[in-house]
């Protein structure tokens, strides 16, 4: 299917038969008040912000009057959200943008099934942490058009600074290699990453393991080689079966310690940091229409089923005549 | 037995004994059991008299005075301050922490760097006092001490949003399961047990939590406690009517310890080559990089050129010309404590570097202002301030071996530029030079100094050259 842009024509058949203020998900209705809205009425980027709507009834007139582009409200919550004003807390927030996963097999210039299909993947890493680690509750999952949104609202988390998220980002990523010396009573033992099934080592095992499985000779990685880099893709079939000290040994462990040094590194570009550490970003609004791609932000229910191409695509792209 | 106020003093028990106090009244007076005390230590060294601390305020004093001669003085003696390790001065050593951290919050407030060395000489502390402990004793310490912090047995990881917050700890350094911490040996084999395969449990216990986790997370709760209760006497103090005239005094004299290492261990220890002080910058004496550099640059390699090259130059050459010499790292605010020079001297030149580039380099990227601020050791914001110092290191001025690699159309090597590898050994020797040449050359000092070796000496003048072989960061402290 091909990514077109959508004509104003096409955004005003989106917003004014299709679209339902119903669609927007619950979390963000039940909050409607306490969120700055923004917009793109031309396709610039979203430079109408601070707006507010006082119930859904105004939102639904609004979007059916403007059509706009793109549409967009905080993740933030406000006592005044006109001026960004009374910050009380805002979303746990990981962007995973198809088009800048850091390894990818599929070479696009946008994104395409392949891509977003490898986005998904990682949407679900990082899920598992989410919970299995930091016992997060409360996650929803929305497609954005181009990749996905991952949007904590546990109050755990809301009213965590920057400085704590972007811990939490580089825990869920695997940005940093964990230590393999550890010490006890004077002596010391080396334990790879690999070797430890719990905790933080483990979840950067499952990041390595799957950068190293979609790694192609073009990945760029720094201070990586194209003799270890196919020397990985010779020997990966190892990690199948999760056989990390063989795969190690046919790497060479000095090479070894280089190569996940550079997945650490690249790790960090999973999921765009900026998103997460950002107090008052506004974010796609889930049921918009993404003008770019002739997409719909749409809440995921159920991700393992979810297709894109199927559940995410507005009918006018159908009644397109080149279809 | 230790008693748990001796490690942390903000502890129930350490409440007791403030309390017992009472009041300030009398709180200069002589202590003979203190005294006693220090002198009777085993391990004490005494060289004068005047050392002996002999009442509350002196031995508070001697905790900020063993802290900072541990880091600054090279030739620090842990002996004269054995002390400080000793259990049985728990009573007094509770008292003198209250009077310091209530001093300190009263004068600087909780964003100061007194604050900043009170919290670490705190940590520090810790540490030297669980490791004269036993083992067994050491660990029973831990426990207890962690079960009074961590209040109950599940603790959430985001118990400890302010440690990760301030970076005391790393998310990654825990290990959590469904959000819970976990520090016990039953829990962990709990949890984990069936998942370790080819291994023992309970030596993987012992190796990823055991007595290192659990040691880190009650060393930085103590650390972050004292932080707290700082900030809580600050506030409360700024709606006091008068603050007692003891606290204040006290924190003058925790200043003016502070401000010693400056003066003293930092520029002389008597070896050849004099003091380095930092003192203004002398333009005559940069380098031929800088010079070029200062000229304006053009498009491509602006941002190396100002950031990554001149900022760290100008900075070091301002306020640490030693650096290399001393292979001490130190922070921006150890040798500017209010910023003024930074403000006033060095940004001003940075900035002035950048608005000469061909196109002016804040024009079309004016977030390089945060990545200069970042490589003063300020972290990623658009202000220098004290509270966000740590965040990112200061950087040390590039090599000339690096400089030829990242911005080769700077370097155009006189002769002098022969004798040195760093940028800033050439500054200080232009200056060592411009004072000594002048009356002839009689500073008498003709022994090399070791880091001087590789370059060679001067023959004119036998002078013993700064810096010498430089390495890009000062080693480890």
């Amino acid at each position: 299917m091909e990514l077109k842009p959508a004509t104003p024509n096409e955004r005003r058949q989106y917003y004014r038969e299709e679209w339902d203020v119903k669609n927007v998900p619950d979390f963000i209705r039940n909050t409607l008040i306490q969120r700055e809205f923004g917009f793109d009425h031309i396709g610039r980027g979203p430079n109408d912000r601070y707006r507010v709507f006082r119930n859904s009834d105004d939102l639904r007139k609004f979007m059916r009057v403007r059509t706009p582009f793109a549409a967009y409200s905080s993740v933030a919550f406000y006592n005044n959200p006109k001026r960004r004003g009374g910050w009380i807390k805002a979303e746990l927030v990981f962007d995973v943008d198809a088009k800048d996963i850091p390894v990818r097999t599929c070479g696009c210039d946008n994104v395409c099934e392949i891509c977003l299909n490898q986005a998904k993947d990682i949407v679900m890493g990082l899920l598992d942490t989410l919970q299995g680690d930091l016992g997060l509750k409360n996650i929803n999952v929305v497609y954005s058009g181009r990749g996905y949104h991952i949007r904590v609202l546990d109050d755990a988390v809301m009213a965590m600074d920057s400085d704590v998220r972007s811990q939490i980002v580089k825990y869920l990523v695997g940005a940093d290699v964990p230590r393999s010396e550890y010490s006890s009573h004077g002596m010391k033992y080396n334990l790879e990453h690999f070797t430890i099934p719990f905790g933080y080592p483990q979840v950067f095992t499952h990041r390595v393991k799957q950068a190293l499985l979609n790694l192609t000779p073009d990945t760029e990685i720094d201070d990586v080689s194209k003799d270890i880099k196919k020397a990985v893709i010779k020997n990966r079939e190892l990690l199948h079966d999760d056989q990390w000290g063989i795969f190690r040994k046919a790497i060479g462990p000095v090479r070894y310690a280089r190569l996940v040094k550079g997945i650490a590194s690249l790790n960090l570009t999973l999921v765009d940091a900026k998103v997460s550490i950002d107090l008052k970003r506004i974010l796609r609004l889930p049921s918009s229409l993404h003008s770019g791609v002739s997409m719909k932000s749409t809440l995921i229910k159920n991700l393992e089923t979810f297709d894109p191409f199927q559940d995410a695509v507005p009918k006018f792209v159908y009644e397109r005549d080149d279809k | 037995m230790v008693s748990i106020s001796f490690l942390n003093p903000l502890s129930p028990e350490g409440k007791d004994i403030v309390r017992e106090l009472g009041s300030f009244d009398g709180i200069s007076q002589d202590i003979p059991e203190l005294r006693r005390l220090v002198t009777r230590n085993p391990y004490q060294e005494i060289v004068a008299d005047e050392e002996i601390p002999s009442n509350y305020l002196e031995l508070a004093l001697k905790r900020i005075e063993w802290y900072v001669k541990k880091k600054n003085d090279r030739e620090f003696n842990s002996r004269r301050y054995s002390f400080l390790s000793d259990q049985t001065i728990t009573k007094y050593d509770v008292i003198s922490f209250y009077l310091l951290c209530q001093s300190i919050g009263v004068k600087f407030g909780p964003n100061s760097r007194e604050t900043r060395v009170m919290v670490e000489a705190q940590g520090d502390l810790v540490q030297e006092r669980l490791g004269k402990l036993s083992l067994q004793e050491g660990r029973l310490m831990v426990d207890q001490s962690l079960q009074l912090l961590l209040k109950g047995d599940t603790v959430h990881w985001t118990f400890f949003q302010e440690l990760l917050s301030t970076r005391k700890i790393r998310l990654t350094e825990l290990v959590l399961d469904q959000g819970e911490l976990i520090l016990n040996q039953e829990d962990f084999i709990d949890r984990f047990g069936s998942r370790i395969k080819h291994r023992n449990p309970s030596s993987m216990y012992q190796l990823l939590i055991g007595d290192e986790l659990k040691e880190l997370l009650m060393v930085k709760m103590i650390m972050q406690e004292t932080e707290d209760y700082i900030k809580q006497v600050h506030e409360k103090a700024r709606i006091m009517v008068e603050p007692n005239p003891i606290l204040l005094e006290l924190a003058e004299e925790v200043a003016e310890i502070l401000a010693e290492p400056m003066q003293s261990y930092g520029y002389d220890s008597g070896r050849g080559g004099g003091p380095m002080k930092a003192g203004p910058l002398n333009s005559q004496a940069f380098p031929p990089c800088v010079k070029k550099a200062l000229e304006g640059i053009k498009s491509g390699g602006r941002n190396d050129a100002i950031v990554l090259f001149m900022t760290p130059f100008v900075s070091y050459a301002r306020l640490y010309p030693d650096v290399f010499r001393m292979n001490l790292s130190k922070r921006i605010s150890d040798q500017d404590p209010q910023l003024e020079i930074t403000q006033n001297e060095i940004l001003p030149l940075i900035y002035e570097a950048a608005q000469r580039c061909v196109p002016p380099l804040f024009e079309d990227q004016p977030q390089e202002k945060v990545n200069i601020n970042a490589k003063l050791g300020f972290g990623m914001h658009s202000e220098l301030k004290m509270e966000h110092e740590g965040e990112t290191t200061w950087y040390t001025p590039m090599s000339c071996e690096k400089i030829k690699l990242h911005l080769p159309h700077l370097c155009r090597p006189d002769d002098v530029c022969k004798k040195i590898g760093n940028p800033l050994s050439y500054y200080n020797r232009m200056l060592w030079e411009v004072r000594t040449l002048k009356p002839a050359d009689d500073s008498g000092s003709t022994t090399d100094s070791a880091e001087n070796s590789s370059e060679g000496v001067d023959e004119n003048n036998g002078s013993p050259g700064k810096g010498g072989t430089t390495p890009d960061k000062p080693g480890g402290v």
